[in-house]
């Protein structure tokens, strides 16, 4: 009976679906009671489009942009011209940092003028762009049809701020934490991460159920490792139905450090995955290294120890870059914490992590020296420039991207080449904005001295805009240098920009040669079209065909002239340097062998047969300290063959006169194999019983 | 005898780790057995069979017949007089001829014999049978399981390397047989890179982990099962060969490739008590290895030390 009555409760109220009660289990967060009512609501309405845009509106604030799209476009369906959609997937690109934004944006103020909103996101996406007039221009103007605008009140207030100065808008925000978020999203995409944290706090203390900025709090925290406190926020968050996959996977990344080992020196904190130990030697002298050099160079030390994380998922390293623009492909700089890729993050011969270390630790470098207070381009362009500074091989060759970009004459002004990082407007732009923003500083260095860049960085530290001190240190307007830096770009690759189409027809060519076996022509024409593009060296490189031809015909000196200009240039492709470092060692030398290994090193350190070989290498030529290290590499890359790898340690430590290693490494090759005969022998020796 | 005073300390609580290692040092008699018998008139004999099945495509067919020439050429290296080494390639790998040889074992070998078949190439799986592509017509998993099973080797070793070759297990499986496949079953159908590094594991002698000379079959399967995990963690790719061995005792145990000195020297009967001492230090090493856990590691590296000092001294008597 009691059954009966609730059934007939539940059919006289399922006709009372409407918006508002839609809405109120919504704002009740009956997260599903509100989405099964406007399921309903949009059954029975399917040509309603604010019902499909509402439902939008609830998938987007739960976290579900792509089924909030799919909502946005049935509503536009329905109605092209419908404001909230337009907005609604204006918001979504701009999450993306996806210039397209601006469009869908100026659809919905066309739609309905008195959309601030609307005129909010555009100012947003200007201040990401360091465009701060437009910024503040697009602000005004939802502040003339809302004067408590939120959005608006607070991009006025990160415009004071982001100058340093004091800003009466602050005040304008009062307890809505939502502003205060925003002045922290501002100082956070532009590297200033304590102001960032101090401004959540903010936020939190005005609105304390917030959770949304409980959970950017947490990340911003973890990004520079106080991992207690992040922890903390982030549960928080979650706990009270946060649940983003920003929160979400930070905490899964957190849960995961129990797999990684932490190793403290007194200027060095290196996070390595339990299972990659053999890279702490390795990182530990590179850091050493850039650390000197870059001391020297930028005529400071740092304050504080540098904290390096490096993961071997990339999917874990993704983690730590949520939410901040640009590529954040390889590594990423929070302050004094760099997080990056493994060299087993990606497959070996793709990533170069020295190369990667350095770029990272000369943001470090320049975030401390300007106190944060550095346009992307430069602290970018810098870090490109450290790659190849200190080995010319290193860093990102000139990729067939750059050359259609150089061609099609897209590169950017110096004056806005920060939006190609920020908001990119073509596939390839963010690759394209580091190059060239590398070769402007390698254009500034060539020109005015080494010395310049550091007299820029000191200028940006009082937070002077790019054009102000392009004037005051290279004394010329931005659209001479602009002039000039082009016809500097135009002069290097003149060459390799006009010949790409006959170079691509002819590699075709010489590919299709090789299959067919004609090794002579292989020669003649590869080594006839090498210099059009000599910056290619991946797969199916020339100078790969023209050695392969060249062993073909038993032309080992051949090959090795081909190969070493693989490896000068910076061919990464392991089978391919070892090719090298063979016939180099066949041809009696041992040193070139060696040196062709090591570059490998700070390519995919994780391969147990390069330390092999190397430490047999190294002990030829009577390196011993550095065959010992190899071979340590090797036995803690756990090899299949644990018990010559304990051995060779051994061989390498007697070497360089460490009796007593050598003979507990002895004694580890023969408690892994007891009848291994040359550790046997070398065990006697050593326990002064050899013959 | 050794077997005797491997069994004594058989501590339940331990790890499955120890128990295996014992399982593994339990095998050197046995080579030791082999090795004797390979010296006297009942010469024992090894005969093995490669067969590089159908390629395919011109890059296949290349690389299959690579890898059964670089086979070929290592398992007749070494001026070895044990082994019966056949090798079919190319257009010479029908099942016509792939019978005919397996017939002609059958008719030569005796049951102290070993037989070791080695397939490389692809093979494909409909759900019940296992086929191993020829050029002309492919033969099945069952077919092949009786050819196989007319040959009186006593110790028969089958190293299926092409895709699908779990698929062949069922069919292949028998008491003396030890099979090892390139995949865990017949369902991963990709072309394989397992055959690859199990050729190495023949040439590379980091493959014989305990240093005894002699790479088994289990030492080949673990390096080329090893080499394959990490070809695919390291390409980023989605392993889809997961190469499995059926019996790892009985693949402990099965010679593939003997290089060294080794051999000679225990048939020598003027070596006979140094060889007994020998074992007997092996055998306290075990036991010592065994305990591991339970010792202080000080104790236990000490211990261990002077084990090793005796045997490297006992082992260069014995090379004197």
């Amino acid at each position: 009976m009691r059954l009966a009555l609730l059934l007939l409760c539940c059919a006289l109220a399922a006709p009372a679906q409407t918006l508002d009660r839609a809405m109120a289990l919504w704002r009740a967060q009956d997260y599903d009671g509100a989405n099964n009512a406007f399921k309903a609501l949009v059954a029975a309405n399917p040509k309603n489009a604010e019902y499909h845009y509402q439902w939008g509106q609830l998938f987007y604030e739960r976290f579900n942009a792509e089924e909030a799209q799919n909502l946005y476009n049935e509503a536009l369906m329905i109605d092209p011209k419908h404001a909230g959609a337009l907005l609604g997937t204006a918001q979504i690109l701009a999450d993306e940092y996806n210039p397209k934004a601006e469009e869908f944006a100026q659809h919905a103020l066309e739609s309905n003028p008195k959309l601030y909103q609307a005129d909010e996101l555009m100012a947003r996406m200007a201040l990401e762009d360091d465009n701060r007039k437009k910024a503040q221009d697009e602000a005004d103007a939802a502040l003339a049809i809302n004067p408590d605008a939120l959005d608006a009140i607070a991009i006025r207030a990160s415009l004071d701020l982001l100058t340093d100065k004091e800003s009466p808008w602050v005040a304008k925000i009062g307890n809505r934490g939502k502003g205060y978020q925003t002045i922290a999203h501002f100082y956070v995409i532009n590297r200033r991460y304590e102001e960032g944290i101090q401004y959540l706090r903010k936020a939190i203390a005005a609105t304390p159920d917030l959770w949304s900025a409980h959970s950017q709090l947490g990340i911003s925290l973890m990004q520079l490792a106080r991992e207690d406190e992040a922890r903390k926020e982030l549960e928080l968050a979650y706990d009270n139905h946060f649940r983003d996959a920003a929160t979400v996977n930070s905490l899964r990344l957190m849960d995961s450090y129990k797999n990684f080992d932490t190793f403290r020196t007194p200027t060095t904190i290196l996070r390595i995955s339990k299972k990659e130990t053999a890279l702490r030697p390795y990182f530990e002298n590179e850091l050493k290294t850039i650390m000197a050099t870059y001391e020297k160079k930028y005529q400071f030390k740092l304050g504080v120890p540098v904290q390096v994380e490096v993961y071997p998922d990339h999917e874990d390293f993704a983690v730590r870059t949520l939410g901040m623009p640009g590529l954040g492909a390889l590594g990423v700089t929070f302050n004094t914490v760099i997080a990056m890729d493994s060299p087993s993050g990606r497959p070996p011969g793709e990533f170069h992590w020295a190369s990667t270390l350095w770029h990272e630790m000369s943001h470090v470098y320049i975030l401390t020296l300007t106190h944060e207070r550095v346009p992307r381009w430069f602290t970018e362009g810098l870090a490109v420039h450290e790659e190849t500074a200190i080995h010319s091989d290193w860093g990102d060759r000139l990729t067939p991207d750059v050359l259609a970009a150089i061609r099609e004459r897209k590169l950017l002004p110096i004056a806005d080449i920060d939006r190609g990082f920020v908001h990119p407007t073509y596939a390839a732009q963010v690759i394209v904005s580091y190059y060239e923003a590398g070769k402007m500083c390698d254009y500034i260095a060539q020109r005015w001295g080494e010395s310049k860049l550091l007299d820029m960085a000191k200028e940006f530290a009082s937070d002077r805009p790019t054009v102000d001190v392009i004037r005051d240190q290279l004394k010329m307007e931005p659209e001479a240098f602009d002039k000039d830096f082009l016809a500097q770009i135009d002069k290097e690759t003149d060459k390799t920009v006009g010949g790409f189409s006959e170079w691509t027809k002819q590699v075709r060519e010489i590919n299709q040669l090789a299959k067919d076996g004609k090794t002579d022509e292989v020669i003649t024409k590869g080594r006839a079209i090498e210099g059009l593009y000599p910056d290619y060296v991946e797969a199916g490189n020339v100078y790969n065909f023209v050695a392969q031809a060249c062993l073909k015909k038993g032309d080992k000196a051949c090959a090795m002239d081909e190969l070493g200009r693989y490896n000068k240039i910076g061919g990464r492709d392991s089978d391919t340097v070892k090719q090298y470092a063979t016939l180099l060692e066949e041809a009696g030398k041992t040193k070139e062998a060696a040196a062709a290994l090591e570059r490998l090193n700070y390519i995919y350190p994780l391969d147990t047969n390069l330390h092999e070989r190397l430490g047999g290498l190294l002990l030829k030529i009577n390196d011993a300290p550095a065959a010992v290290v190899e071979y340590q590499a090797l036995v803690d890359l756990h090899p299949i063959d644990m018990a010559g790898s304990h051995y060779n340690l051994a061989r390498a430590y007697k070497a360089a006169g460490q009796n007593d290693q050598a003979r507990e490494e002895a004694i580890n090759a023969l408690e892994a194999a007891p009848d291994f005969r040359p550790a046997q022998k070398l065990l006697l020796e050593l326990s002064g019983d050899g013959k | 005898m050794r077997r005797n005073r491997q069994a004594q300390p058989p501590a339940p609580h331990l790890s499955l780790w120890p128990l295996w290692r014992r399982r593994f040092r339990l095998r050197l008699p046995i080579l030791a057995a082999l090795c004797i018998a390979a010296a006297s008139p009942s010469f024992a004999a090894t005969y093995i069979l490669t067969v590089a099945g159908l390629g395919g495509e011109p890059d296949y067919e290349q690389r299959f017949a690579a890898l059964a020439t670089d086979v070929d050429k290592i398992l007749r290296g070494g001026g070895a007089t044990d082994r019966v080494v056949e090798t079919l390639k190319g257009p010479d790998a029908t099942r016509a001829k792939m019978e005919a040889s397996l017939n002609r074992i059958a008719s030569q070998a005796k049951p102290q014999d070993a037989f070791v078949l080695m397939m490389i190439g692809h093979g494909t799986f409909d759900g019940t049978e296992y086929k191993f592509n020829l050029p002309g017509p492919d033969i099945s998993g069952t077919e092949l399981a009786v050819l196989l099973n007319r040959i009186p080797a006593g110790r028969q070793l089958v190293v299926d390397m092409t895709s699908a070759s779990g698929g062949a297990v069922a069919a292949l499986k028998k008491d003396n047989r030890t099979i090892i496949t390139a995949t865990r079953n017949g369902n991963e159908k990709n072309a394989t890179v397992f055959a690859r590094f199990f050729v190495d594991a023949l040439r590379d002698t980091a493959a014989d982990t305990d240093k005894n000379e002699v790479v088994s079959a289990l030492e080949a399967f673990n390096y080329a099962e090893k080499k394959t995990s990490q070809f695919y963690t390291e390409q980023k790719r989605l392993a889809t060969e997961h190469p499995q061995v059926d019996d790892q005792q009985h693949a402990a145990a099965f010679p593939l490739l003997r290089y060294g000195a080794a051999a000679a020297v225990i048939n020598d009967p003027a070596k006979k008590e140094l060889l007994a001492k020998k074992d007997d230090i092996e055998g306290r090493i075990d036991a010592l290895k065994y305990q591991k856990s339970l010792l202080a590691p000080d104790d236990y590296r000490k211990q261990i030390t002077a084990l090793l000092v005796e045997l490297a001294k006992v082992q260069e008597a014995i090379d004197k």
